[in-house]
């Protein structure tokens, strides 16, 4: 028997608990059956950095993430919830009534968005943070998911359509494309087998 | 010492501080009494006499208009003094003889003990002490009996020593002229080290650090670093620090720095979580704590911050900006939040200020006509402060599929805004 096979035989103890194994626990249901159903881990990766392309602002992107998001900020031993650099101000009513707990909510605005961005992804502070980054290079995005990777934190960039052109660490790209009554998203990037578009009803 | 101020509670305090430099045993008696142990400082100021001086010449500098006694006994001298007597009373033997004429009221007893000894004509402390004891301790108490006793000295009196609260300030000159952050940094190590060793000989945390830089020429740059908890932790001040210090203008290059900690508090550790943060009801606080003051030190104090409800129906007053969240696990029912909100959607994007939009045959546009999706909802409130709103707001689509909160003046030329933009 070969060293290597001794080793994953060894490996198979019950009592053995290994870090990987956790990278790949389940993910956090989005809230659209549809779109769980083709997600790596069934759902958003607690612990990455995924990017959301969108056409312009306001296509429906942030309807996508708020029943997670609400999910989150609900549990019991909820960590924060934190939006960097968001284009305009998140309307306080609004996000309550979609389920989101205020008293989990933190807004950073400023100068350095990326900067910011990767401190409260690595902090571990975070359950998940939102950013709106205007050109983040790729070596930078690569922080960005070593940082949330550390963190233990779902990190989420929003950003425009042509970044698509570009390559990306990120564990997960989505593109979204606004429709009558809803979304359609394209999955761009992701360790899935899934290709193709969904389209997802939004707004009730 | 008795202090003859109409508020002498605050000059007390600082009295007390600067009177460490006569005695160790410095004792306060409030609200207006100071208590000194100066018999092994007598020597060294010349006697009675060149300390009275000393201490006057010490009030004098603070303003304060003091009345000295000088007792064998710590309550003696204090009676005297407020009793208005500047007595100095060396000999314990002289003491009785000495206190035998103040007026009781001196004693600070409580008035109807003070005005039933008036009634049976005993009006001073001489008069009081030749009462039989067990008969004044039956009718008047035993802590009045135990106040004689420690009054002429035949019992000790046990008085707590004032402790000035500690600071810490060191400062430290440089060889050369600083103008890199990164050196800065360096040159301060050595006082953050210090820092370091004085907190933790105190068991102290610092909530408020102050360095200053000093230039040849130009005022002092003050840096002042705001913890969000104690630190008591060198390497979190000096990222901290570091973080501060890398967002200033130097006017000239820096020849000495001073580092000031100006808030000292009792600091007690925390205990380690056997989870990690957020996991399984692991706290996560040192780690928010530690975010916040990070983002804080590089982009200010006000571009952190929390959301808020507030129970208004115009749109631009039902939210607040607040504290950015705490991060104590012991939550207000998270699960009720959606109780009070509003009946109708709101937008999840509000814009600072309504925004004018163009009309083109009685719809409004952006970047396109306009398409209204939902009845109107008529927001009508504020006349009680002047701030007076009268709207329709409707749910509109523009030509690129994005949905916006639009309203329309009910006032006279009808003008159509945009206040909001559905995510």
């Amino acid at each position: 028997m070969g060293s290597s096979a001794q080793l994953a035989r060894l490996l198979e103890h019950p009592t053995i608990w290994r870090g990987a194994s956790a990278a790949h626990a389940e993910g956090l249901a989005s809230g659209f059956a549809a779109l769980d159903a083709c997600l790596p881990g069934k759902g958003w990766p607690r612990a990455g950095l995924i990017e959301i392309l969108v056409p312009r602002f306001g296509s429906g992107e942030l309807y996508l993430l708020l029943p997670a998001l609400a999910a989150l900020t609900r549990a019991r031993c909820a960590r924060w919830c934190v939006w960097v650099a968001p284009p305009l101000m998140p309307f306080a009513p609004a996000l309550a009534a979609e389920g989101i707990a205020l008293d989990r909510v933190a807004v950073v605005s400023g100068a350095r968005p990326l900067w910011a961005l990767e401190q409260a992804l690595g902090s571990g502070a975070c359950d998940a943070v939102l950013a709106w980054a205007r050109r983040p290079k790729a070596r930078e995005i690569r922080r960005l998911q070593l940082a949330a990777e550390r963190g233990r934190t779902l990190g989420v960039l929003f950003r425009p359509r042509r970044a698509a052109r570009e390559a990306s660490a990120a564990v997960l790209r989505l593109g979204l494309a606004p429709m009558s009554a809803g979304v359609r998203i394209t999955l761009l990037k992701g360790r899935t087998a899934m290709r193709g578009a969904i389209d997802l009803a939004l707004r009730g | 010492m008795h202090l003859t101020e109409n508020d002498p509670a605050g000059k007390l305090v600082q009295l007390g501080m600067s009177a460490q430099r006569f005695t160790p045993r410095v004792s306060l008696a409030p609200p207006d009494g100071l208590l000194l142990e100066v018999q092994g400082s007598l020597h060294l100021f010349a006697g009675v006499a060149g300390l009275r001086g000393a201490l006057l010449a010490e009030c004098l500098r603070l303003e304060v208009r003091p009345v000295l006694a000088f007792a064998p006994t710590a309550l003696a001298a204090l009676v005297m003094a407020r009793a208005g007597k500047s007595l100095e009373v060396l000999e314990p033997a002289q003491l009785t003889g000495q206190l035998a004429p103040l007026p009781l009221s001196s004693l600070r007893w409580p008035e109807y003990t003070v005005a039933r000894l008036a009634r049976m004509g005993v009006r001073t402390i001489g008069a009081a002490l030749r009462l039989p004891r067990a008969g004044f301790a039956r009718r008047f108490g035993d802590a009045q009996l135990a106040m004689l006793d420690v009054l002429t000295g035949r019992t000790a009196e046990v008085r707590v020593t004032y402790r000035a609260p500690e600071r810490f300030r060191r400062r430290r000159e440089l060889g050369c002229e600083l103008e890199n952050h990164g050196l800065l940094l360096v040159a301060l190590a050595p006082l953050l080290a210090e820092l370091g060793d004085f907190l933790a000989a105190r068991d102290l945390g610092v909530v408020k650090l102050e360095c200053r830089l000093m230039h040849r020429h130009a005022p002092p740059t003050r840096c002042v670093v705001r913890l969000a908890s104690p630190a008591t932790d060198v390497q979190r001040l000096t990222a901290l620090l570091g973080e501060h210090l890398s967002a200033l203008e130097l006017p000239e290059p820096v020849r000495a720095c001073e580092l000031a900690a100006a808030a000292l508090v009792p600091h007690r550790p925390e205990s380690e979580s056997l989870w990690q943060p957020g996991e399984r009801g692991g706290s996560f606080g040192k780690e928010s704590c530690d975010l916040i003051e990070r983002l804080r030190a590089r982009l200010g104090a006000e571009a952190v911050y929390g959301l808020t409800r507030l129970p208004a129906h115009r749109p631009e007053k039902a939210w607040a900006v607040a504290e950015p969240p705490s991060a104590s696990t012991h939550r207000a029912q998270p699960g009720c939040s959606a109780d009070s909100a509003p009946a109708r959607r709101r937008p999840v994007w509000l814009l600072p200020a309504p925004q004018r939009l163009s009309v083109r045959d009685g719809l409004p546009r952006r970047r396109g006509p306009l398409r209204l999706v939902s009845e109107p909802e008529r927001i009508e409130t504020g006349w009680w402060d002047g701030d007076e709103i009268a709207r329709d707001y409707y749910t509109a689509v523009d030509i690129h599929g994005v949905h916006l909160w639009v309203f329309r003046e009910r006032a006279a030329p009808h003008d159509w805004f945009l206040h909001g933009v559905f995510g």
